[in-house]
């Protein structure tokens, strides 16, 4: 199946939203809750804030392989990690628009640009790598600037530090499980009934 | 003593907690948790953590359970201070009350630190309470008492069991590493990175066995997805939770409580900073009473 | 008799896969019969199964000859959540089918989907769980009880929507020999006081061959044999050559029938009662 075929919704294919859809989106709502608050790497300082969250990694290949419910999966999922390190339900909700804009971008992206989630081409990895990037400088800039400083947390003149290092430790959990987990699995993904090539289905 | 699962822990069976209706406790979770945000006098917010431990008590929570919480209050206090003092820039206009390894500890920065602190504080409180003393069936139970259409509790009701599930397949696959020797303990960053990468590819590929399988099974009885249009669907779980007077009298509670504190707080211009006693303290300790 | 299921030069293969799972199956089940299928692992007996129910075509993809009729209707023109309280499918692993998070909450699924009332969806609890005797665990998260217990909870959630047939695949896989027995009481009591219609794949054929009416071979995708109980196993040489292990009591009486130590006209006991009764028999007879 070449890049193309991927994404390519075949002439008498019918394709719509399913339980098999509902089910997904809740199995990603739980890998990403709970590597997002158990995981080896992840140091909940609470309030959301994380320094290396490789949950980012469940948003990221959550959005492009199944596409708005990964997106949906990803914006709940750090209200239920979140909520496991006490963190207030409005900080949650607050976070929100980040997370999911985080597995949005990378699923646009690959739909829009018909790259290959098994990161074949060079191109695959431009737009992977270009769209968690810009995913992660939005999140890092919303996330101190909107939540933190919003809710008080951070001074000012303290914000910049932290939408550096928020983006840093993202951007490299993103990357290094991303590509593992779209190199590992999305040749098995692709195959199943829980791939979205559109929106929805 | 027989003991009730909630989502962080154990509450006993016989919790007088049980005889309120779930929707109450939401409520009061996502009510009471404002509180915090629209009052500034630390007293006040203190005073809510108060009310918290009360209750978790009155639950009959362990309160030894709530231990994992310490390393967070803390990592957030540390943030808070960090972020208002050695990160929080210089400041001629401010009051200096000391300095420590060369950084200006201003007065000014003190107070808001202790002030967002204060209110931080009694949020995770609240949210230990409820996590505490809820289990996922109450949940499920208020949403649908309040009429949430039902794909979306059910949503809610697989993605609370799979994270359990997660957690259960996560150890499992810990256990089968140190098995067979694999040990983080005290390694470098690239072997505990090898480790994540074999927690996280099986917990994937487990996930996508299950979904054909959840999915087979809920087809099988009779379940169509109907997006959020709703089928007339019998509810047969709430048969079992009244909403007696006592639990409408506890949201009537609720809600002037947070109609009295908008009142108190923008109409009288009281629970401010300003006037508090803590302010008062501060200042006596931090600027010896200089105005 | 009426017919409960019937398939018809049915064939179907899996999308991505080059050879058929089931090939021009053709086969007629009585209602009220307790039919085992048997077959080495892969052999389509699961494929079966689900296109009773219509799993498949409609859950996965792939190409579909012939025809599947239930109660005397094509499958794919009932809708699945209709289908659904015709057939009911229990699962080799009981915890992939539960999304609840109480063994009651779980129990009411289908019912709640059926859009049974409340007044009726007592009544049923009433019945359902006394019959697969889960009262203790009602209150009990379902994935956090016995592997036995287990399997009587995935059975009464479907049971309790009253299907006129129940498809069991490999019911009891997971389960220890005891977990096993109390699956198959349950059974014989719905065969006994409700005449249902039982499909059970099984590879443990221990307590199925004493409560099935009918017995069918799975190999390679093909029926290969179908046959009353009794005289299916006569054939135990052919069957074992297509990789069913019989039970032990079956297998020891085959290998004295081929020496010629019982005799050929008797039929081979299916228990171990069965089997005792026959040796002490044998023994008179030689004394």
């Amino acid at each position: 199946m070449d890049e193309q075929q991927i994404w390519q919704v075949e002439e008498g294919e019918t394709r719509s939203a399913g339980i098999i859809h509902i089910v997904i989106t809740a199995l990603l709502i739980g890998i990403g809750a709970v590597v997002g608050a158990f995981g080896s790497f992840s140091l909940p300082l609470g309030f959301g804030v994380n320094f290396f969250w490789p949950a980012i990694a469940v948003q990221n290949v959550g959005g492009i392989w199944f596409g708005a419910w990964g997106v949906i999966a990803a914006s709940l999922f750090p209200i239920i990690s979140n909520g496991i390190t006490g963190t207030p339900v409005y900080v949650s909700l607050a976070y929100i628009p980040a997370n999911l804009v985080q597995a949005l971008l990378p699923m646009l992206a690959f739909r829009y640009f018909k790259a290959d989630p098994r990161l074949n081409s060079k191109r695959d990895w431009i737009v992977f790598l270009a769209s968690i990037t810009l995913g992660n400088i939005f999140g890092a800039l919303y996330s101190p600037l909107v939540v933190l400083k919003g809710f008080g947390l951070l001074t000012a003149e303290s914000v910049p530090v932290f939408i550096w290092g928020w983006f840093g430790g993202n951007e490299v959990a993103g990357i290094i499980f991303g590509v593992i987990l779209l190199k590992a699995l999305s040749n098995v993904v692709i195959t199943t009934n829980a791939f979205v090539k559109r929106w929805f289905a | 003593m027989k003991m009730n699962k909630t989502i962080l822990g154990y509450v006993p069976e016989e919790s007088p907690l049980y005889r309120i209706h779930p929707f109450v406790r939401v409520f009061f979770l996502l009510v009471v948790s404002l509180f915090p945000m629209l009052i500034n006098a630390p007293e006040w917010n203190l005073a809510i953590i108060v009310l918290a431990i009360f209750l978790l008590k009155y639950s009959r929570v362990n309160l030894s359970t709530l231990k994992i919480y310490v390393p967070v209050s803390l990592s957030m206090g540390f943030l808070i201070l960090l972020s208002h003092t050695v990160l929080g820039g210089i400041h001629p206009e401010f009051y200096v009350s000391f300095k420590l390894f060369g950084f200006p500890f201003y007065y000014e920065r003190i107070v808001a630190a202790v002030d967002v602190y204060t209110r931080v504080l009694p949020m995770i409180f609240l949210t230990v309470l409820f996590l505490s003393t809820s289990r996922e069936r109450d949940m499920l139970v208020a949403m649908r008492w309040a009429h949430v259409p039902f794909v979306v509790t059910y949503l809610v009701a697989m993605a609370l069991r799979s994270v359990g599930m997660v957690i259960e397949d996560f150890s499992i696959v810990r256990q089968a590493e140190k098995a067979r020797g694999f040990d983080p303990q005290g390694k470098s960053i690239a072997y505990k990175l090898r480790q994540f990468v074999m927690y996280i590819i099986p917990l994937f590929a487990l996930a996508l066995r299950r979904s054909d399988e959840f999915a087979n099974a809920i087809v099988a009885r009779g379940y169509s997805f109907t997006g959020l249009r709703e089928v007339k669907r019998p509810d047969y779980i709430l048969t079992q939770y009244r909403f007696r007077v006592r639990d409408g009298l506890l949201v009537a509670i609720i809600s002037l409580s947070l109609v009295g504190v908008l009142i108190i707080r923008f109409g009288l211009g009281g629970l401010t900073l300003e006037g508090s006693l803590t302010l008062q303290w501060l200042e006596l300790w931090l600027k010896g009473g200089a105005a | 008799m009426s017919i409960a299921m019937r398939f018809e030069d049915y064939s179907w293969r899996y999308s991505r896969t080059s050879e058929p799972a089931l090939k021009n199956v053709n086969l007629e089940i009585a209602a009220g019969a307790v039919v085992g299928i048997i077959g080495p692992n892969g052999s389509g007996k699961t494929s079966l199964a689900y296109s009773m129910n219509g799993l498949i075509p409609n859950q996965y993809n792939g190409i579909r000859t012939g025809a599947v009729y239930v109660l005397g209707k094509e499958v794919t023109t009932i809708p699945q959540a209709q289908l659904c309280q015709q057939v009911g499918l229990v699962f080799s692993d009981p915890e992939a089918q539960f999304t609840a998070m109480t063994v009651e909450d779980e129990v009411i699924f289908g019912m709640e989907n059926m859009g049974l009332t409340i007044a009726q969806i007592k009544q049923r609890l009433d019945w359902v769980v006394p019959l697969t005797e889960i009262e203790p665990l009602m209150d009990k998260p379902p994935y956090e009880v016995s592997g036995g217990q287990k399997q009587r909870v995935a059975l009464a959630s479907v049971l309790g929507m009253r299907p006129p047939i129940m498809v069991l695949d490999e019911p009891t896989s997971m389960l220890d020999p005891m977990g096993r027995q109390r699956v198959f009481e349950v059974l014989g009591k719905l065969k006994r006081e409700y005449q249902s219609t039982i499909i059970v794949v099984e590879h443990s054929l221990e307590n199925l061959v004493p409560l099935a009416d009918l017995m069918i071979l799975v190999y390679h995708g093909e029926v290969l044999l179908v046959a009353e109980t009794e005289p299916f196993f006569e054939q135990l040489g052919y069957l074992m050559k297509h990789d069913v292990f019989p039970p032990g009591v079956l297998e020891f009486f085959y290998q004295l029938k081929v020496a010629g130590h019982y005799p050929a006209a008797w039929p081979l006991p299916q228990s171990v009662a069965a089997g005792a009764a026959r040796l002490r028999a044998l023994f008179e007879e030689k004394k």
